[in-house]
């Protein structure tokens, strides 16, 4: 009994001794096809913003097929749904790497998940190009294989639109601010570096309220806001309180002179076929805008009409950001000349990359640099259209804003 | 009776060399990564029997104090500056310590009611936890999660301390569940499951009783809600105080056994890895939660005692009528 | 102070929708002695249900209460008597597992049938307002809180006015008694099931006007409601309405004067609170419960 004991001591210190090398990710032969993993979220809290990542996934591993494949490995793209749940992520990328052996991986939609899922992608030695995860936290891990492919970190979302702001004639400008976030590493962020800087340029703050991100009911919070009468009101919001807020100021005939909610009037239709015309006027930060004319977009939105119907108004920001993930990884490939990870690890912190949402670069722990940074959109006439800084601008800003109809 | 003992000697024997051996058996990080969170939920199933099984109390507030063993051990470590490698695993136990403490206050208040209003009771204090994880942002980081120290550990290896730390945590539940139903105090409990005034009348001290039970389940989920934070390196609210962690013991209990001692631990060995393959692999198609709660259904329907009850209540008709059969005897 | 006011007339009205909703999960535990894990996902399953006669056949939401309130009644019937029935021993405990099983169920069909995209009912009263002083109220507020007490009055007009009522009500107080005297029990449940899945579906439609929503939107539901009934006292019909109405009350207040934050945690204390005093809730009977 004492002996095997021993046995079964000694046998199971030999297998970790076996097991410490790590995974060596082997480069698959050149014309054979790869498969790249992804886990997004289908069902859960996340899953309105899943499906539509999926679309700019697929319409790039389309387009790059069309041309050949990626350094002339047909593509499959392989979802697994992680019900918005870290186990499921955590679980999700290991088996995508060590039981599918997929070549390469991209990320999850919110920063919520990139993290957990981007410590357990570097430590299997994969190349982490991501869409969703910017949040100041995400950086803080100190990754060198994860790359937030967006015009900028998102802290800075709000930056134009301070700027556009703090530009207005004197007696135009607001006086007051009112400000409402979830807290959530995606949202907060942002809200807290806007207020910072509309306080220095002496917009005075009258309510600022940080809800859980549990949160259903946004009425009373919402009453709290329009209560305020704030002339500027900046909200940190995800869809659907991006939707109950307006709702309930439209209920209350509640006129703010300019409304930007960070994310939410950016969805597209999902947004917009809720509210109507009432969208009009409201504004959201975007790196990207179908209209755009940054490189392929063009491309990119005639392509999305032709395979999933609607118009371009419809395309939420979300498939834009899929969609560059792949273009940027497939210049790194090119650039690199393998689609091994290391090296596409070591190119990517190279040079700039040419996506839908304009060029960029990134720093050593994936930030994104040298983008052309985070504009303002505004919803006029149905369409969501760029308005600030002038030199992107397909509309002049519309201010104050119409009241609700 | 001599050899069947045997037997059942030798099969345990078995069954815990394969599981210490496991990661040399299959050491990639996908089978490995199954086996931590398989062996994650055995050790929660039968903590969670010690409560539920053996008084009866249904508690599906349990991920609760998953929650807090996590946090605890996350503050813990950021607080004290404990870098990541094997280190950390020396705190779990503070952790267990700490949510036996919370345990012990809940346990008081929520053992005042029985049944039903139990069973509720549990779930509110669950959602305070989640609350005051997401409100105290000081402290807990709110929304924006805690982090762990990672652990320098890369590949294929950085499982398997976690599954070893698993199965050590599971297999003191195992000692903990095994020592508890040969006890005097194990009969108490079970004499509180099948009526509680009757066994205070026969002096059976119920209140000490129930909270010791609570409390010991309690500081296990604790511990290992601690080692899983530091598995997952992030944690968040909503997603360690999950109200699905909570159900998903409950039903590996009901699956294999209320009561038992083996039964949470086969219920866990069928749930959990099914449970993660049907949502890999079935997930895209969102038909994962309609096949999962489709078996939850037909277990219940059809095994309303679980597995080894009605296994062991099966083989003993059988050999009852062996026997009988054979001598020739009419009942 | 205004806005206090306004929190607690809001909370008034939406306590209203809770008090339905509620009202369903406390009958179906009176009369059965189990808790219904999956009301929040019936409730659900009622908005989805006149989101679909909405959207497609341009139905007004409150219109179409006509024909989901029977379907829902009729699923009841059906679900109670293939799904709860068989339960014999273990039957509180079985039926948590039982009825989460099936939230868990309708949750991936819906997902299955509408995707988990965020949906939402609308209709021109969902924004339209009238004003009272400064502030001013929502129109669906209104409706909703007339219907659900136009609900609510028929049931107990049915409790206490009808035989069929009297046998409910007979079950409720003592479930062995009530068949010794000859009442068919199981027919008792089964209905109080499919009145309890009809007043979901009711409570479904306000909320899918008032709240954007998707399959997985049960969870938060049901944690409120299973509070509501355990404050008012479970089983107690009075209880969860009145319940219902302190507890968004205070929410409510909580949210304008404190904090948003604190808001769901001081719902919470105030059933941890009521406990401590009166470990029944406010209308329970202080009945022997065993497992």
């Amino acid at each position: 009994m004492r002996r095997a004991l021993i046995a079964i001591v000694a046998g199971a210190g030999l297998a970790l001794t076996a097991c410490g090398g790590g995974t060596a990710t082997a480069t698959p032969s050149p014309g054979t096809p790869i498969t790249i993993g992804v886990s997004v979220s289908l069902t859960g809290d996340f899953s309105s913003d899943g499906p539509a990542l999926v679309k700019g996934y697929d319409l790039w591993a389309e387009d790059v097929n069309k041309k050949g494949g990626l350094l002339g490995h047909p593509v499959t793209m392989k979802y697994v749904d992680d019900l918005s749940s870290t186990t499921q992520v955590v679980t999700n990328y290991q088996n995508l790497i060590s039981s599918n052996h997929v070549a390469l991986v991209f990320g999850p939609y919110s920063s919520l998940l990139t993290k957990p899922a981007a410590t357990v992608v570097d430590r299997l030695g994969y190349a982490f190009p991501e869409p969703a995860g910017g949040a100041p936290s995400v950086f803080a891990l100190n990754l060198h294989s994860l790359f937030f492919v967006q015009p900028a970190a998102i802290e800075d979302n709000l930056v134009s639109y301070t700027n556009w702001l703090l530009a207005l004639p004197a007696d135009q400008r607001p006086k007051t601010a009112a400000y409402a976030t979830e807290d959530d590493p995606f949202t907060q962020p942002q809200i807290d570096k806007a207020r910072k800087l509309l306080e220095a340029g002496g917009i005075q703050t009258v309510s600022y309220k940080v809800y859980p991100a549990e949160t259903t009911d946004f009425t009373p919070l919402a009453l709290k806001v329009a209560s305020s009468n704030a002339d500027a009101v900046i909200l940190g919001t995800q869809v659907p309180d991006a939707i109950a807020f307006v709702k309930t100021f439209i209920a209350q005939h509640y006129n703010p002179k300019t409304l930007i909610e960070t994310a939410g009037p950016d969805q597209g239709a999902q947004y917009s076929d809720k509210l109507g015309a009432n969208t009009e006027g409201i504004m959201v930060p975007a790196g990207w805008t179908s209209g755009s004319q940054a490189f392929n977009n063009p491309t990119f939105v005639a392509e999305y009409i032709a395979k999933y119907g609607g118009t371009a108004a419809d395309i939420s920001a979300d498939s834009a950001e899929g969609y560059s993930v792949g273009q940027v990884v497939e210049q790194a490939a090119t650039k690199a000349g393998s689609i091994d990870n290391q090296k596409l690890i070591d190119t990517l912190h190279t040079g700039t990359y040419q996506t839908v949402q304009g060029p960029m670069g990134f720093d050593s722990v994936g930030r994104p640099q040298g983008g052309v940074g985070v504009f303002v959109e505004q919803w006029q006439n149905g369409n969501a259209v760029f308005v600030y800084p002038a030199a992107v601008a397909a509309a002049q800003p519309e201010y104050p804003k119409h009241d609700w109809q | 009776m001599y050899d069947r003992r045997v037997l059942m000697l030798l099969g345990l024997v078995a069954v815990l060399a394969v599981a210490l051996l496991l990661p040399a058996i299959a050491p990639d990080s996908a089978t490995t990564n199954i086996a931590v969170f398989t062996v994650m939920y055995v050790g929660l199933a039968t903590a969670w029997n010690i409560m539920g099984g053996y008084t009866g109390y249904i508690s599906l507030g349990h991920a609760g104090f998953f929650g807090f063993g996590s946090y605890a051990l996350g503050l813990l470590l950021a607080k004290l500056g404990v870098a990541g490698g094997y280190e950390p695993f020396l705190f779990v136990p503070v952790a267990g310590v700490l949510t036996a403490v919370l345990a012990a206050v809940v346990g008081w208040f929520a053992l005042r009611t029985r049944a039903a209003t139990f069973v509720i009771v549990t779930i509110a204090f669950m959602f305070m936890l989640q609350l005051l994880a997401e409100n105290l942002t000081s402290l807990t980081g709110g929304g924006a999660g805690l982090a762990f120290p990672n652990p320098p550990w890369r590949g294929g290896f950085f499982n398997i301390p976690f599954y070893y730390a698993m199965l050590a945590l599971a297999l003191v539940g195992l000692a903990a569940s095994w020592w508890i139903r040969r006890s005097k105090f194990g009969l108490g409990l079970l004499a509180i499951r099948d009526d509680e005034d009757k066994a205070l009348a026969v002096g059976v001290p119920a209140g000490a009783f129930k909270l010791t039970a609570f409390v010991i389940s309690a500081a296990l989920v604790g511990m290992i809600g601690g080692v899983y934070g530091y598995y997952v390196t992030f944690i968040y609210p909503q997603f360690v105080v999950d109200p699905l962690i909570g159900i998903s013991m409950v039903l590996m209990v009901f699956l294999g056994g209320l009561g038992t001692l083996w039964g949470p631990v086969l219920g866990a060995l069928i749930l959990e890895p099914a449970q993660l393959w049907l949502a890999y692999n079935y997930g895209v198609s969102r038909l994962y939660l309609v096949l999962y709660s489709a078996v939850f259904l037909l277990v219940i329907l059809f095994m309303p005692r679980g597995i080894i009850p009605s296994a062991s209540e099966l083989i003993a008709r059988r050999r009852a009528r062996a026997p009988a059969t054979r001598a020739g005897a009419t009942p | 102070m205004i806005l206090v006011l306004e929190a607690a007339v809001l909370g008034v009205l939406t306590g209203g929708v809770y008090a339905l909703m509620a009202s369903g999960l406390t009958l179906i535990f009176g009369v059965m002695r189990i808790i219904n894990v999956g009301h929040g996902a019936l409730v659900v399953l009622g908005a989805y249900l006149s989101f679909v006669l909405w959207r497609n056949l341009n139905i007004d939401p409150f219109v179409s209460l006509v024909v989901t309130m029977p379907v829902m009644f009729v699923l009841g019937v059906i679900l109670q008597v293939v799904f709860i029935r068989p339960l014999k021993a273990d039957r509180e405990a079985l039926s948590v597992l039982v009825t989460y099983a099936l939230a868990l169920g309708i949750e991936g069909l819906l997902g299955f049938f509408f995707t988990s995209n965020y949906v939402q009912i609308t209709a021109w009263y969902d924004t339209a307002s009238f004003p009272i002083g400064n502030f001013r109220i929502t129109y669906v507020y209104i409706y909703g809180f007339l219907l659900c007490l136009a609900i609510l009055g028929a049931i107990f007009l049915m409790l206490y006015r009808t035989t069929f009522g009297g046998a409910i009500r007979a079950t409720m107080l003592n479930r062995t008694a009530a068949q010794l005297v000859g009442i068919d029990v199981d027919r008792v449940s089964a209905v109080a099931f499919g009145i309890g899945m009809a007043t979901a579906a009711a409570g479904g439609v306000v909320f899918g006007i008032t709240n954007t929503f998707n399959p997985g939107s049960h969870y938060d539901l049901i944690s409120r409601l299973l509070t509501i009934i355990v404050l008012g006292g479970l089983g107690s019909l009075r209880g969860a309405i009145i319940a219902a109405l302190i507890m968004l009350v205070i929410e409510d207040i909580t949210a304008v004067l404190i904090s948003p934050v604190w808001a769901d945690f001081v719902f919470f204390v105030v059933l941890v609170v009521v406990l401590l005093v009166r470990p029944q809730g406010l209308f329970g009977l202080r009945v022997r419960e065993r497992l």
